[in-house]
Parts: structure tokens; sequence; C-alpha cells
């Protein structure tokens, strides 16, 4: 396996005893983590195949603690790296030996809710599906929807950007915070925005979202939640190929129509999801979209009889319209638990690049052509809308040689992402997955710049330091 | 037309060389129609990126459109229109305002975050944004973001640049994702609501699902009786059953009616350019960024030092407010109205004596200040691009 | 997940077993979410997929439980949310029970702990000990005040105590073995399981439930030999007994059906039949138990999953009550059973609504609330109030353990509302007695039409 951690701090590492009577001063036992045993369930996240122990884990209960660990540490040249739910896929949240990693999983309640303002304070460590869930009552959401929204926390959102089916037409996470309570790596606690619109002064929470945790630790934020529309009706479509598929997407778009979200789903994806939700997905289908349109009924009618129109020009083999909540639930259920009903048949590798959606035929065709060169084989399922890829690459997990295969499979399907004008990472993040991968989609000056940045904020390289950035030529301010 | 604008990068890149090695800081334009907003310039020589023209990237199927920075603001439109397609932030014109002339640019549009009516649905400047090509105060040409709609690839410096008031870096290149032109829009308008009472009715017509994509409030002093405005915009049939539906919804606070097509458009042309506040031109202008619920609350607590007249925006979420221009222009009243609640307030018209004595934008706390002053520095070590516009001394 | 387990480790059949569901897990994070524990307190530890983590660790190098693997795995309710949550079909259920046993074999527990888990493993299977022991508890909740003071296990006594009942009737008919004939001609025959700890709490259960097979022509047989399920034990990790316990009612069982013959073995405790139903895997590797144990698994229904595939007496009150159905971990995650009881009910008339947050534990658990008394107060008053936010009139649920743990977080908030088993509540609307809580509560159900009309 390729990716290289930086080398342990041994000065650090011989001062574990001093670093955790340090701590053991600042927060109570319960929240302070440093058995071998126990440690060790932080040793990675949802990337697996990578693990570092770290040296201990807080789970501090307010900001106020937060502020003291990170005083501390940044006192001791101890390194930090925050964890929420641990559902990266990027290896976002994957310690390191000379660290410690600092959760924010017992930090979940909901601070204030303003309804008029449809505005709502949270601490950070509430799941994403929890501040939908507090609000839904009053017919309200929380918008950006990761697949992972049951489980991951808004504070892994502010730090991966992450994005979900619902973003073509709600956008992704940084559009939907208006404000973070962060505390420095010095233990000063800024806050960042507020419940108004505009910020002041320079874009900092613009900056501080997709940050993968290495300018500060977010303990509050207050997001925005959107009115729910009266009704939502996904429909399935079943193409023969994926070039059909693609070019309706694109027909859709170019006819002025937004769905709330389209999503894409290859055979071996339909195959596996429907497997797992019995979500009614054609199995005969080669290509499937999950197109979904809001509204009251006379307007998604109207709305659907528009995009089936199109979809009938492109070969559109199957349509069926969800008939019930229930159909809805589990024709998303599906598709949100395509990642993990994939566990049941393989281990995976999940990519994330996003392409002009205009290339995505050749993209799909060149997918398939890598992944089968090293011998593997993949599940496609990904946004469609917005050109946001997730192929997954199953492979045995097991076996070394193969999970290097499917690694470099990944580099060049990434690489071909960046060629054809896309990007690494469409809402997963860099974590350490792509580090290594950042220069070609960035020259040293751009990731120079970034750098600087990042070293405003954090001259000593504590937060989080193995992520992002490749491990040489780094800069300080 | 290509050519010399690639050509002219290049030319800009060797001027800021030029201006490190004399160590004359630059005041950056586009053509102009801005430089009264801020803090006055404290440099002696403009770099202007009016030669950086031309659209470079227009693929409606894709939604984006990428233009040098230069371009004027009226051609990427123009563009857009021709492909049923719009910027979905919808950027105000400040020349009405601020009686300036001049084409603006697309380019000075990112740099102050320009961001109209639909702000509230279809969010900012800063959210349509996807990719910038910058020269730094070192002379490197930086990008960030690209093409694509979904990047999370490394640091966002497309927010962090946009709304920096050229205090950063020159933009060479911006690219935006788009919307397609809603086929039809209309307004409702109900009369004679106060502000409390107006600012009830948009939080409910914002709180509804019949996506209201622009909630003003004029009061009486800017209307003769005051106007509530709700847009909706989108299908023609959705449009009929929508605007019906939302009118029952806000039968409780008054009755409504509606207008549609010209007229509907130049009324919000009017509130996104703060038309109703141009005259009298000696008057200062201020734009306070507030949460809804607490706007009426603020204007009160101003109208007992000040004499002022105002409107709102953005579901009551954007305060615009005329004073005269004497003393502080009332920056002093307004933000202790303001202090502990969250609002912000920026002076956007105001002779530049008091531009010059005072706070333009809201002054930043300590910590905030540190940062600020920081990431200045990583972008321009030297100070070269519009010192102090922002903040004094940054 | 990758795994690390050496080729002779994995010659062992409960290795090969967790190994399998080791590698399925792709550490996804999911059941986190709606695990009580992790709910409750926030460290990943208390998740399933940390004491996954944790139980990895142990089993790949063969190690002793550790004191803090135990605390961990002992938090665990077994309630088996994460099992529903999980897309990748992780059995977390088995690699629990062998990380259980795991424990049992190879660690320690302190004096006290020992103590008290032998007192409740000696008792409570056994109806007539744990009578016995119930007269006891009686006595000793006029001590609880100063019993509570005992050091590291006065906690628990006081938690035990409080769900104790101050009275308990006496011996139901249905405790003999016997064959309750139906009336007509005899359209199913099943076997019962009566159960240990809930005859004695509440007869009323199976009384209930035999009225109401026989009023549908349903033959019952109690066969002899027939008592607990091992389920208790088996959670404490006791393999040995838990087996036993379960060869007792196989072979009792397989006696019947290969007699006068089965279609069911009808279990009235959801708790229980999450266990029988899991005696297939149990036997999995024994060549003389393996396929009878099978067969009682096939056979084992919940009482609401048998009547809902045969149609119900008619209806001989009116009623519209509405009643909150609470569904027990083990009726919806051990046994994925969910629509059935709650279809029932509605088609005899009440007015059934879910409780919000109903995937969460109330923190009942089999032996659960009485050895981690803390949390299981805190799910308890948790579920409480959301019970309490729909505003029913009946609560109903399908397992004795949720009543007597929702029942004591009623009383804690003054709640009069009665709790009654499902079952209860058909034998009712469909011409049996009121149930006692019901009674209690002075509700009625008006005798319908059509039947005052046909006397
Ligand atoms: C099955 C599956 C499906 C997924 N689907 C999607 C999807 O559809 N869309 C999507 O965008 N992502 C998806 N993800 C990825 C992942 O869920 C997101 O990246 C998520 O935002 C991570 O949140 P978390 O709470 O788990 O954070 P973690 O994984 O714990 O951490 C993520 C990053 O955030 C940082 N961080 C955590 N807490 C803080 C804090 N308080 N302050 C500062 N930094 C912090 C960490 O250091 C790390 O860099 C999926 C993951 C899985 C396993
Ligand atoms: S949900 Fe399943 S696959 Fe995911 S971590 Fe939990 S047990 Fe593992
Ligand atoms: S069985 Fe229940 S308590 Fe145990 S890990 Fe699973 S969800 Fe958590």
């Amino acid at each position: 396996m390729g990716i290289a951690f930086p080398i342990p701090d041994n000065a650090i590492i011989l001062r574990r005893e001093a670093i955790i009577s340090g701590l053991s001063a600042l927060i109570p036992p319960e929240s302070l983590i440093t058995s071998e045993d126990e440690r060790r369930a932080f040793e990675t996240d949802a990337l697996t195949s990578y693990r570092r122990m770290p040296l201990a884990v807080v789970l501090p209960t307010t900001t106020e603690e937060v502020a003291a660990i990170l005083a501390f540490c940044n006192e001791n040249g101890v390194k930090v790296v925050p964890r929420g739910a641990g559902t990266s896929l990027a290896g976002g949240a994957i310690p390191q030996e000379d660290a410690i990693v600092l959760g924010v999983g017992k930090m979940n309640k909901v601070l204030d809710i303003n309804f008029g303002d449809r505005t709502m304070r949270v601490q950070s460590g509430i799941t994403n599906l929890a501040i939908s869930a507090e609000v839904a009552h009053k017919g309200f959401f929380y918008a950006p929807d990761p697949s992972s929204q049951l489980a991951c926390t808004i504070a892994g959102n502010i730090a991966m950007n992450s994005g979900g089916a619902h973003c073509l037409r709600y956008g992704v996470t940084t559009n939907n915070i208006l404000g973070v309570r962060m505390v420095l790596i010095d233990g000063t606690v800024v806050d960042i925005g507020s419940d108004a619109m505009d910020a002041q002064g320079l874009d900092l929470l613009g900056l501080i979202i997709g940050s993968e945790g290495q300018l500060g630790v977010v303990t509050e934020a207050i997001v925005r939640i959107l009115p729910m529309a009266e009704g939502a009706r996904p429909v399935l479509f079943g193409f023969e190929t994926s070039e059909e598929a693609g070019a309706c997407v694109a027909a859709i778009i170019g006819a002025g129509i937004i769905p709330v979200a389209m999503e894409f789903m290859d055979k071996p994806a339909i195959e596996i999801c429907e497997a797992f939700a019995h979500a009614g997905y054609p199995l005969d289908a080669g290509a499937l979209l999950i197109i979904e349109v809001e509204g009251s009924d006379a307007e998604m009618d109207a709305m659907l009889k528009k995009i089936v129109t199109i979809a009938k020009k492109h070969g559109v083999k199957t349509v069926k319209e969800s008939k019930s909540a229930t159909e809805t639930a589990a024709i998303w259920k599906g598709r949100k638990s395509a990642f993990g009903a994939t566990g049941r048949i393989a281990d995976y590798i999940c990519m994330d690049g996003t392409i002009p959606t205009g290339q995505l035929p050749y993209v799909l065709r060149r997918i398939d052509e890598i992944v089968k060169s090293y011998g593997l084989r993949v599940a496609n399922v990904f946004h469609a809308g917005d050109g946001n890829l997730h192929p997954l690459i199953l492979y045995n997990c097991n076996d070394p040689e193969e999970a290097n295969k499917a690694e470099e499979a990944g580099n060049d399907i990434l690489k071909l992402c960046v060629e054809v004008g896309g990007c690494l990472t469409g809402e997963h993040g860099v974590g350490i997955e792509k580090r290594d991968l950042m220069r070609h989609q960035f020259t040293d000056i751009d990731l120079g710049q970034q750098m600087r940045v990042r070293a405003v904020f954090d001259p000593k390289w504590l937060l989080n330091p193995a992520k992002v950035f490749p491990l040489d030529g780094r800069i300080s301010p | 037309m290509s050519a010399p604008s690639l050509f002219a990068e290049q030319e800009l890149i060797d001027s800021v060389h030029a201006a490190l090695k004399a160590a004359t800081p630059l005041s950056i334009i586009g053509s102009g129609t801005k430089s009264q907003i801020g803090r006055p310039a404290q440099s002696d020589k403009t770099l202007s990126t009016s030669a950086l023209t031309g659209i470079t990237l227009h693929e409606p199927a894709e939604m984006v459109i990428a233009a040098r920075s230069g371009t004027p603001l009226a051609e990427v439109e123009r563009r857009l229109a021709d492909k049923k397609q719009m910027l979905p932030f919808e950027p105000m014109d400040y020349r009405p305002l601020l009686g300036s002339a001049g084409e603006p640019t697309i380019g000075g549009v990112v740099a102050a975050n320009l961001s109209g009516p639909r702000r509230i649905m279809a969010g900012a400047c800063r959210d349509s944004l996807i990719g910038v090509r910058l020269v730094n105060g070192k002379g490197e040409l930086v990008k960030s973001g690209g093409r694509v709609m979904k990047n999370v690839t490394g640091l966002d410096l497309v927010k962090l640049v946009c709304g920096s008031w050229g205090t950063l870096g020159v933009l060479t290149e911006v690219t935006f994702k788009v919307l397609p032109k809603p086929q039809r829009s209309a307004t409702l308008v109900l009369h004679g609501l106060d502000d409390a009472n107006a600012i009830a009715a948009l939080s409910a017509g914002l709180g509804s699902p019949f996506e209201v994509s622009g909630a003003a409030h004029l009061p009486n002093g800017v209307e003769r009786v005051s106007a509530t405005l709700l847009r909706l915009e989108g299908f023609d049939e959705q449009i009929t059953y929508r605007l019906d539906a939302l009118k029952k919804q806000l039968h409780r606070f008054a009755a409504a009616d509606y207008v549609e097509g010209a007229r509907s458009a130049a009324l919000w042309r009017s509130v996104r350019d703060a038309t109703f506040l141009v005259e009298p031109r000696e008057n200062a202008v201020w734009r306070i960024s507030i949460a809804p619920s607490k706007a009426a609350k603020i204007i009160a607590e101003i109208k007992k030092s000040l004499t002022i007249r105002h409107f709102y925006d953005w579901g009551g979420g954007l305060i615009w407010l005329s004073l005269p221009a004497t003393g502080d222009a009332g920056a002093a009243a307004i933000r202790s109205a303001l202090f502990g609640t969250g609002g912000y307030a920026t002076l956007v018209r105001g002779p530049a004596d008091i531009r010059a004595a005072i706070d333009v934008f809201e002054p930043l706390s300590p910590a905030l200040r540190v940062l600020t002053a920081g990431i200045k520095q990583s972008f321009d070590p030297d100070g070269l691009f519009n010192p102090g516009r922002m903040i004094a001394g940054i | 997940m990758q795994t690390n387990f050496t080729p002779e480790a994995l010659e062992n059949p409960a290795m090969q077993a967790s190994e399998k569901i080791l590698r399925t897990c792709v550490h996804c994070g999911f059941c986190t979410a709606t695990c009580p524990t992790y709910l409750l307190l926030g460290d990943e530890l208390d998740s399933p997929r940390g004491r996954i983590y944790l139980i990895k660790d142990m089993l790949e190098n063969n190690r002793p439980a550790t004191p803090q693997v135990v605390k961990h795995v002992d938090r665990c309710l077994s309630c088996l949310s994460c099992m529903t949550t999980c897309p990748s079909g992780v059995n977390y259920m088995h690699l629990v029970d062998h990380a259980r046993s795991h424990i049992e074999k190879t660690h320690r527990r302190s004096f006290s702990d020992r103590v008290f888990r032998g007192i409740l493993a000696a008792v409570l299977p056994y109806p007539n000990r744990f009578r016995v022991a119930l007269l006891g508890a009686a006595i000793a909740k006029v001590f609880t005040p100063v019993l509570r003071h005992l050091p590291g296990i006065g906690a628990r006594i006081e938690a035990m105590l409080s769900l104790a009942p101050r009275m308990i009737g006496g011996r139901s008919p249905l405790e003999r073995p016997q064959i309750v004939s139906s009336e007509g001609p005899r359209r199913a025959r099943v076997a019962l399981l009566t159960g240990c700890a809930q005859p004695v709490l509440n007869p009323g259960i199976n009384e209930a439930t035999v009225r109401l097979l026989n009023r549908m022509s349903v033959e019952i047989v109690i066969p002899k030999d027939e008592g607990c399920c091992g389920a208790l034990v088996h959670h404490m990790g006791h393999e040995a007994e838990s087996h036993s316990f379960a060869k007792k009612n196989i072979a009792a069982w397989i006696s019947e059906s290969e007699g006068e013959g089965l279609d069911a073995i009808i279990i009235t405790a959801s708790g229980c039949g999450t266990t029988i139903k899991d005696y297939d895997f149990m036997f999995r590797n024994d060549p003389e138990w393996a396929e009878k144990a099978a067969k009682v698994s096939m056979l084992a229904k919940d009482i609401t999953e048998f009547l809902a595939t045969h149609e119900l007496p008619a209806t001989t009150r009116a009623t519209n009550h509405t009643v909150a159905y609470h569904s027990a971990c083990s009726m919806q995650h051990g046994q994925q059973i969910r629509d059935e009881p709650k279809k029932l009910l509605k088609s005899v008339g009440f007015n059934v609504k879910d409780v919000p947050e109903g995937h969460i534990c109330c923190g009942s658990a089999g032996t659960y609330n009485i050895l981690q008394p803390e949390i299981a107060g805190k799910l308890r008053s948790r579920k409480v109030a959301n019970i309490q936010k729909i505003v029913p009139e009946i609560i109903a649920t399908g397992n004795l353990g949720c009543m007597t743990q929702i029942g004591k977080g009623l009383s804690d908030t003054n709640d009069s509302t009665p709790i009654v088993h499902t079952v209860e509540l058909l034998d009712w609307i469909t011409g049996g007695p009121t149930p006692k809580a019901i009674e209690k509560a002075g509700l009625k159900a008006d005798i319908a039409i059509n039947t005052l009309a046909a006397e």
C-alpha cells in the first residue's frame, strides 16, 4: 500500500506519559482514552487499509475543554487529529503515532432553532441527519445529504465540504452554513460568520469549510434550514447503455430543467443495491438514472412529463415512478447504502473525482478499461447532474497484491478525471488518499499559496498535518 | 480577441513584478465603477484588468461559463441569455447609487461578491463561483477551483478571494456555474404592512415550499404606501399555482395582488440596485446584514438617534439605509445598535473624508484581525494591492 | 475490513465464523448512529463499530479479554439495532455472542460481579426459584435505602428491586405440561413456549395466547421438559449452560413434532424468539443436533407472526383506542418483525401509532437493566418521554422485559397508561376478558353491534 505517513516524532512519543497526565488535568476521566485496546478503535476511519495508533484520544464536551486541550498541545508540540464520526473515505481522520485524536462525538446537542430566520445552531458533533430530524416536524430540513448522513457529523461535513444526492439543487455544505465557532491551535476561540447572511471582512468561513481539520477545531455551527417541498417523487429510468443515460442527463440540463437529484448506477451497482434494498431497480437495465422531482402533485406531473419526453428520445427502456412514501424510502435507501451494500460482495475503494458532464461517456469507458487492465471489477454509482463520479473498485483487501492494484487503478482514474478538466475529489476530500496526487491538479505555486494560508492558522503544522498537502516541500508562513 | 488577452495576463504579471521592484502599491480596478467603495486608495498607481477580456468557456449543457476578469458583466449576461441561462446571484449594478460611469467587469463582480435579491434562494456570487485565476502579490499566477461544480480539492481559495476587494490578488479569470433562466417570473405585492409584520410575512413566504426567489419590503417613505414583495420564478404552470397558494398562505398578513413581466422585472432591478436611495445624492448609504428577525428592532433602535430612509431585501436580512453624510455618517450609532446581534454594517456610499476616518467595513475582533492580516501577508507580502481598502493597516 | 487471523486460529469454527463477519464490515460507521449506547455516551468504543474493532483485535490475537474490552462489551444491550442499520449485513449478534463467551472463558470478573451474575443465572431461568426470589425481593424492597449503598453492587441491587413487582400472583395453570384442544375441527397444532420469568411475572400473556389460538381452532401443546430458551445465560456468555437449555427444548419439541406433529412453536416473548431462531446457528457444527436445531428454528414463530398468516376470530368489541406500539428490539431488530403486530392491532380497530425514535432500545434488554442500571435508566426515561409524545391510551408491545422496564418508567413519571402485550389486546377485542392492566386503567371497549345482534 503506497501512501506514506510522516516519520513520527520520537521525542513526543517518549513524552507520552507526561502528555497524558497533562491532558488528564483538563478533562474528566471518561473523556480521555489511553489504554492500548481502546485507542486502537480510533486508529482508522472508513479508509481502513491505513491505520495508525494515536497517543491518546480525547472526547471533550465543551468548547472550553477543546480550547484547553489545543492550547496544551500547541505548547507541547503535540499534533492533533480532529475526528467527527470517522466516516471519511479519504482517510481524513486517520491519526498518526505522535498525535492525539480529538473527537467531537460527545458534543451532539442542538443549541437553538429559529424557524423564522431559517437557521439553527448546533454543536459540531451532531449527525447530519439528526439536524434534519430535529426540524422535520415543522416541515424543514438541512439540505446537504451525504449518503453517510445517518452517521457523519456536521463537523466532518464542514471539514470536507460534503455534498450529496440533492446538492444539484440545494448546494453543498459551504452553501448551507452561515457561521462556525472554531478553536484555533493556540486555544483562541473565534466566531466566524453569524446568523446573518453576509460575513464581515474576508470570507474566512468559505476558507474553513473544506479545510479538512487543518485550520482549527470547529465546535459549533450555524446552519441554514430550508422548507421541504410539498412533495418529492423519485423516478427510475432504465437504459440499455451508460452512454444513453449520460446523454439523457446532458439533454435534461440542456433543456433548462434542474431536477433535485439525478443519480446514476451501472449494472453491477444496480444489482448490488437492489439485492440490499429491494427498491424495484430494473435488473435488466445496463444503466439506471434515479431522477427526483419536487413540488405539488401537478407540478411534479408537469415536470416529469418533460423529463420523460427527453428520456424517450434517448432510448429509455423502463420508467418507474415511486407510488408511495415506502417506495421512495426504499429507492433512496438503495442508493444511499450503495457503498455499504457493496461490502457484502467484496472490499472496495471508492473514488470521488469530478468531470465535466460532457465527458461522461468517454470517462466511463476509460474507467472500465483501466480497472479491467488491473484484472479487477468496478461498480459505478454517482451524482450524474454534477459529474461527481464514484467508481467502486472491488478487490480483496486480505490480498496485498490486489490491494496495490486497486490503489493504482484508483490513481489512474483520478488522473484521468483531472486530464479531462475535472478534479481529484468532488466531495470526499483529499485526506491522505489523494494527497500525493495533488501535484497532478495543482502547480507548486498553487499549492504554495494554499500552504501559506494554512500556516497562518497553524504555523507549527500541528493540526491534522499528514493530510492534503504532499509531505515534501511544505511551506510555513 | 483571445490572443491579446493572453498577452494581457503576462503583461499584468509583468506590471506586478515592476511594482514589486519599485515598491509602489497598486489600486486594482476593473473599470472603476466601484472605486468609491471602501477606504480611499492609498496607492499612487492603478492597475486595470480592462485589457483582459473575453469569454473563455461556455458549456450550456454543463451549466458553466468562464471569462477573463475584464470582460464586461453585460457581455457575460448576454451570452448566457442567448442560451436562456443566467448568473444565479443576480449581481447588482452600483452605478446608479454611486453615480459612477463605465462598464462593470465580471472580475469586479467577484472582487466585491456582488449579489442581488436572488441570493436568498440561489446564493451569493461566492456560491456560484467555482474557479479563479489570479496574480498574487509575489507576481505568481495562482489557480484555485476549476470548471466543475463539485470540487473540494485543496483549500477553497475561490471563496476567500471572492469579496476580498482586490486586496489579495489581481483576478485574471473567473468561472461560474449558472442556472437556466426561469420561464416566468411574477411578484406578489402586499400593501400597508409595518416593518415587523412585513418581515414576518416575508419569513412565512420564505418558509413556504414555493421557492420564493426575492423577498423585499419597501416601507412608507420609500413607497407611498409600504409594499412587501415576494418573487416567484419557474415554469409557467408552476407560477400560476404558486402565486395562488402563496397568496392564500399570506392572507393573514394582508391581501395581495401581483405584477408580472416588465413591471416585475423593473421593480426587482430597483431593489437590486437600491435606486430608491439614489437621492438625495449627498446622503451616505449603508448596507446592514442581519438575521431577519432582528432587523426591524435594529431599525427602531437606529431611528432613536438618526433620521434615516431604509428598505429591506433578503427577507429582512439586508437593510439598505440612507442618512445625511455628516459627522461619522451614523457609524457609531449604527454599530452600537448592531452590537452583539451578529449583524454587520458597511458604508457603501460616503465622502472620502468620512471613509478615511471610520471603519467602512465592520471592524474585526482582535483574533480575526490577526488572521486577516496573516492571510493578506500570505498572498501579498509587500502590501502591494489596495492597501488599507478594507481594513486600515491591512 | 482487512483481518489478520493465523491459519491455526481459523481452524476453530467459531473463529472462522467471526472472521467471515469481520470481513463483511466495511467500517462505514452507519451503525454508530442508531446504537443506543453511542447516542448516550458519544464514545465510539460504546458503539457497534468500536465494539467490533475491540472484538476483532481480541480475537485476532487470541488474547484474554482486557477489563476495557469487557467494559464496552458489557455495555452493549444486544438490541441489534446495528444489524438493522448495517448495509453490509454484518452479523453483529454472532460476533458479540462469540466475544461474550470468549470473555467468560478468559476474563475473571470481580468478586461482586461474579456473585451477582451467578445469582441471576441461577435464578431467572427457573420459574420456581424465581418465584421464591421475588418473594424475597418484596421483603428486600423495604431495605432498598440501605442496600443501595452497598459498594460495587448497590446500584444494581436497587435496580433489581425496583423492577420486582410488589405482589406476585399464584401459579398459572399453564405452567404445567398439557394439551389444550381447540374448539371445532383442528386447523393447526402448535407448541407454546411458556418461558421462565414471564409466567411468573405475567401469566396473563400466555393465557390470552391460548384463548385466542383456541378460538382459531388451533391446538396448543405445552410439552414436558420445555423450559427457559437459554437467552439469559447466553447473553452472559455462559455457552455450555445456554446450550444445555437449548438442547432440552429442542428435544422436547422435536419429540412433539415427530409425534403428533407441530405446525409452529409459538413464542410470546420476542427476546426468546430471537434466541430460538438462532438455535440453528448455535448447533451448526454439532452433527447430533444440527438438523434438529434447524428444524426448531424454522418452526419458531412469534405469536404475531403466526397470527398474521391466519385469520383472526371475528371481533366482539369495538375499539378505536390510540395504541402506542413499542416494538421490542428483539422483535424489530432481532427477528425483523415490524409491520405484522401493527397490522393485527389495526385490523381489530385500534388506532396504532409509532413511537418516535422507535428504533432505540428501552434499556430492558434481558438482564441489562439490572447489570447496567445507569445506562438502562437513561434509555428508559428517553423511551417513556418519546411514548408520551404521542399521548397514547394504551401501550402495546411483544416482550415482557420491555413491559416491566417501560412500566417502571411510567410509574416514575406518575403516568398510569396501561402497558400490555399485543396478544392480550387481540384476545380482548375478539372475545377474551379485559386484560388486567386495561381494567385497572378503567378503559372499556363496547360490545360490537354485530355481536349484540347475534346474541
Ligand atoms: C458509506 C459512505 C458514504 C459516504 N457518502 C458520502 C456522500 O455522499 N457525500 C460526501 O460528501 N461524503 C460521503 N462520505 C464521506 C464522509 O461521510 C464525509 O466526508 C463526512 O463529512 C465525514 O464526516 P465525519 O463526521 O465522519 O468526519 P470524520 O471522518 O471523522 O472526519 C473528516 C474530516 O473532518 C475533520 N474534522 C472532524 N471533526 C472536526 C472538527 N470538529 N473540526 C475540524 N475538523 C474536523 C477530520 O480531521 C477529517 O479530516 C461517505 C462515507 C461513507 C463511509
Ligand atoms: S454499519 Fe455494518 S459495515 Fe458499517 S461499520 Fe457498522 S457493522 Fe461495519
Ligand atoms: S446491539 Fe445495540 S447496544 Fe449493542 S452495539 Fe448494536 S446497537 Fe449498540
